[in-house]
């Protein structure tokens, strides 16, 4: 600790602070432009200068580390020239457009010339005007204004990771370039236009549509991915302009897709009020609406599919729907899950995303996990670039913004085999489980990948990240066993040192399997079962299986053939097939509690406004219930609380005590899931992976409009195979026969080295999206 | 003798007669009346009467939609959504006044950075609903096209003031 005086106050800081941290702890005001806390310090604006006594020259505080009884003084008559001077300097250049600039009114330019600046500049001459840049869908530049603080050099350089932006030339002639022109490469670049403290980068989407002075800021919480970043919601009247991270949180950052989602909230697709189908479709009134859909589905066998992403408080009131009126429903929510047998740690994360960050080694086994989590995947950066290990095994070489220190790719039909490898090891190592000579018996291969896994799990803190490409494996239950085995046996199993962490499908996933654990059933049985006759209609809530997951062709079969009913924000797809569609309000429309990956509880009071004749979830529910001539069985909030906290009693403290950071929601663990693999002799030469994409899948991604440009961009082939697996059928890129145990199929297939042979890569949302359900496939010549 | 006085006043209606000659004075004095509305008082040239929005001599509207006005209304009579145009500036899609809210302080004019929004020297807009003196971008600007020769002139004359 150190010791010094700023303006005559005795401060104590950690020895090695600067001292413009040590002024912004102390709450002393210190004017600056380049200096960012998640940013490494460039000192080039020259803002931040302090006096201290006994030195020659004013010291830049920004990268001057505190000393011992150092005397700094923040306020003085020779600084107030120096920063008069440095204000004439930066705005030489410096358009006069406030007034057409988003930035106007939330510029930190524009407060210090006030603050700082004289009042009027010298500069006669001609000022300089410098080129603009196509960054992408989301990020607009006015070059013209930027002061050359280099946030956004830094912030591509070591965040992106994607060193899109750099410096060239010096002085009149320096200019920011952007060496990719057509799309910053980040998942993350909406943040450039936060980090910009004037206005050469601002947000595309809102350009030009609002004043800082204007909007209201909501405090919520993202639902787009399992990771729930608390958000910050800047409306304007009913309005959505903008998301931003919210900076009293941890996470500084938050990912375009949560960003940007946001035009989606008042998007055509938008369900605003209660549709009924009759020779098209028409609007009615919720009297109407629920007369009639308690017609389709009163004394009929339904099944519900709704999505994990509602608070809460309204998947609650869908289990309350479920024993009121349909007891014997069938219940589906996950778009991607094909084994329903209990998995051994249920959805969720035994780890925070600190831990993870922090912990001697991770491994990602068969995730995508930039698109998947990319603020996760942001941590993970952070952590390679300190010098820890980040190992990935998985069927494709999927492109990460960091060094992975190991990387294996493997086939999926190989995962026993990499499991027993390290199983194999840690046995040898007098390293046991109960139940693990089984397990190992019953799988006869061993895949070297495997010592990748039991290397990381031999050390002192290990996370393992399970995600997608297991979780939706035929066989996952007996994979997340295997994990689950070799985790307790190196040690991993216990609170504390809990390295399992199984990536869910949405927010949720722990409330999720402690509500519906007892009547969850597949999503493509669902839809099978709705085909075959074994069910009289359908109740979808939220949910667009003919967009997202694996069963969208089991989906498609299904629909048309019994009633429909949609519950829902936005309407997709599915709105072709439903007979009544009623309205139910957003995320950002409710108040109402969430639950993220690791556990954590997120809380939403500050709602918007709804848009048209849109309810709650749970108020939706409890008047079907009503409807059916039910007893409602919870009249308010509370009450739905209160029948939340039947099946979690522990969060009556969290809604009792208000929310904290660090209270977390264990994540359900199964030690009776006793599944062995099954040795299946793979009918066909190729396994069969569908891709995920953060801009194209989701209801409310693909409303909105800025998110599919972005999703446009980036998007790979539809079809995707490693170049020898196509040369060893003999054929050729473009037009092949896909052959699957549902039929044959005729697609462009494209190559990628990337992607591991023997595998077969579908993009969900492509064209040939429907064959996601297929497990395995091979290929044939063109027709 | 002062009672004397007092009632010769009284008696001889001395107060009707002082009054009856000041009217009589009056009655061939020169009039002031202005005969409106065949007659017109001159007006300030910082008079502030109905709003208009002005445009360049190109025939682009000034207003750049930077909302200062909306900021600085007292009375929150002006409304405005604006957007990218597509030729990349920025420009108002929508820009109302509510005339029944407007106080006339003039600081909308004060505001603005491009002497888009003024105050006319024309007041004689009443009606007889509400509904007509809610002024949207295009009335606004049609004001501004029939008065711009009086608007600029009227810059021009307050201009050295400045």
């Amino acid at each position: 600790m150190t010791t010094l005086f700023i303006n005559e106050e005795e401060v104590t800081v950690s020895s090695g602070t600067s001292i413009l941290e040590a002024c912004r702890k102390q709450g002393v005001d210190v004017p600056y432009f380049c200096y960012h806390p998640e940013l490494s310090v460039a000192a080039n604006c020259r803002m931040c200068l302090v006096e201290v006594e006994g030195w020659a020259k004013p010291a830049a505080s920004c990268c001057t580390p505190v000393g011992e009884g150092m005397r700094v003084t923040t306020q003085s008559e020779g600084l107030s020239k120096d920063r008069e001077m440095i204000m004439e300097y930066l705005l030489i250049h410096h358009p006069l457009d406030c007034p057409v600039c988003d930035q106007g009114g939330a510029c930190k330019l524009q407060d210090y010339t006030e603050e700082h600046g004289a009042e009027h500049g010298r500069y006669k001459e001609l000022k300089r005007a410098v080129v603009d840049h196509n960054l992408g869908p989301f990020v607009s530049t006015c070059m013209t204004r930027c002061i050359h603080c280099t946030r956004c050099v830094r912030f591509a350089d070591e965040i992106a990771g994607t060193g899109d932006m750099g410096v060239l030339n010096r002085a009149d002639h320096m200019r920011i370039e952007g060496v990719v022109e057509d799309a910053l490469a980040s998942e993350l670049s909406g943040n450039l236009a936060d980090i910009c403290p004037v206005g050469a980068l601002l947000d595309k989407p809102s350009l030009d549509v609002s004043r800082p002075w204007e909007v209201k800021r909501h405090k919520s919480t993202c639902t787009q991915c399992p990771q729930g970043c608390d958000i910050v919601i800047e409306s304007r009247g009913d309005e959505v302009i903008r998301i931003k991270p919210d900076h009293a949180a941890n996470e500084p950052w938050i990912c375009d897709r949560g960003r940007y989602v946001h035009d989606a909230f008042r998007a055509d697709e938008r369900i605003l009020t209660p549709f009924i189908r009759a020779s098209g479709l028409q609007a009615v009134s919720w009297d109407m609406a629920v007369e009639k859909t308690v017609s389709l589905l009163k004394g009929k066998r339904v099944g519900i599919v709704f999505s994990p992403d509602w608070s809460i408080e309204g998947l609650t009131a869908i289990r309350l729907l479920h024993d009121c009126v349909f007891d014997d429903a069938k219940v589906a929510f996950d778009l991607h899950r094909r084994d329903m047998r209990p998995f051994a740690f249920e959805e969720g994360f035994g780890m925070t995303p600190k831990q993870i960050v922090d912990a001697n080694e991770v491994v990602i086994l068969g995730s995508d996990l930039r698109q998947r989590l990319p603020i996760l995947m942001q941590g993970l950066r952070q952590r390679s670039l300190a010098g820890k290990p980040v190992t990935r095994i998985g069927a494709m070489n999927y492109r990460t913004n960091s060094e992975l220190s190991a990387d294996a790719l493997i086939r999926p039909r190989e995962w026993p085999a990499v499991i027993a490898r390290a199983m194999q090891q840690l046995k040898d190592l007098g390293k046991t489980a109960e139940g693990m000579d089984a397990w190992l018996s019953s799988v006869s291969e061993r895949h070297e990948a495997g010592k990748l896994l039991a290397d990381a799990l031999l050390s002192d803190s290990c996370a393992l990240l399970v995600g997608e490409e297991i979780r939706s494996h035929v066989d996952a239950a007996a994979l997340i066993h295997g994990l689950d085995l070799i985790a307790r046996a190196s040690g991993h199993g216990e609170e504390g040192r809990d390295a399992r962490n199984l990536i869910p499908e949405g927010m949720n996933a722990s409330l999720l399997s402690a509500v519906f654990g007892d009547v969850r059933t597949s999503v493509g049985d669902l839809f099978d079962a709705a085909h075959d006759g074994e069910l009289d209609a359908l109740l979808l809530i939220g949910s667009d299986p003919l967009g997202d997951g694996l069963f969208s062709m089991q989906a498609k079969r299904a629909m048309g053939k019994v009633p429909l009913v949609q519950i829902g924000a936005v309407s997709g797809q599915v709105s072709e097939y439903a007979d009544v569609m009623l309205p139910a309000s957003a995320y950002s429309e409710v108040e109402g509690t969430f639950i993220n990956m690791s556990g954590e509880v997120r809380m939403a009071e500050e709602p918007l406004s709804t848009v048209g004749d849109a309810r709650p979830l749970w108020k939706v529910m409890m008047r079907l219930i009503q409807g059916f001539g039910m007893e409602i069985p919870a009249v308010d909030m509370n009450e739905i609380r209160a029948s939340v906290q039947s099946y979690l009693p522990s969060l009556r403290e969290v809604w009792a005590e208000g929310v904290d950071h660090t209270w977390r929601m264990p994540v359900a663990r199964q030690r009776d899931a006793n599944v062995l693999p099954v040795g299946v002799n793979p009918a066909m030469p190729l396994d069969v992976i569908s891709r995920y994409s953060m801009y194209r899948e989701g209801a409310w991604v693909r409303a909105s409009a800025s998110l599919i440009e972005a999703g446009n961009i980036r998007a790979l082939d539809d079809v995707l195979v490693h170049p020898n697996t196509l040369k060893e059928a003999g054929l050729t890129v473009g037009e092949c026969v896909i052959r699957t145990a549902s039929g044959n199929y005729t697609f462009d297939v494209g190559v990628r080295d990337d992607v591991v042979e023997g595998v077969l890569f579908i993009a969900k949302r492509g064209v040939a999206g429907d064959l996601s359900c297929e497990v395995m496939a091979s290929l044939g010549g063109g027709q | 003798m002062q009672l004397i006085k007092r009632a010769f006043k009284t008696w001889m209606l001395w107060e009707l007669v002082k009054g009856l000659a000041l009217t009589i004075r009056y009655l061939f004095k020169p009039k002031i009346t202005v005969e409106y509305p065949e007659e017109r008082t001159p007006l300030s040239p910082r008079f502030r009467g109905l709003h208009a929005l002005r445009r360049y001599d190109s025939g682009e509207e000034r207003c750049i939609a930077c909302k200062l006005c909306e900021v600085v209304c007292p009375a929150l009579a002006i409304v405005i959504e604006s957007e990218e145009r597509e030729d990349g500036s920025r420009r108002t899609t929508r820009y109302d006044i509510d005339m029944t809210k407007c106080i006339y302080c003039g600081l909308c004019q004060e505001a603005c950075p491009v002497d888009a929004i003024v105050e006319t020297q024309h007041f004689e807009y009443a009606s007889e609903t509400r509904e007509a003196l809610y002024y949207t971008k295009e009335m606004l600007l049609d004001v501004g096209d029939r008065y711009e020769s009086q608007i600029a002139a009227n810059i021009a004359a307050d201009a050295k003031y400045h």
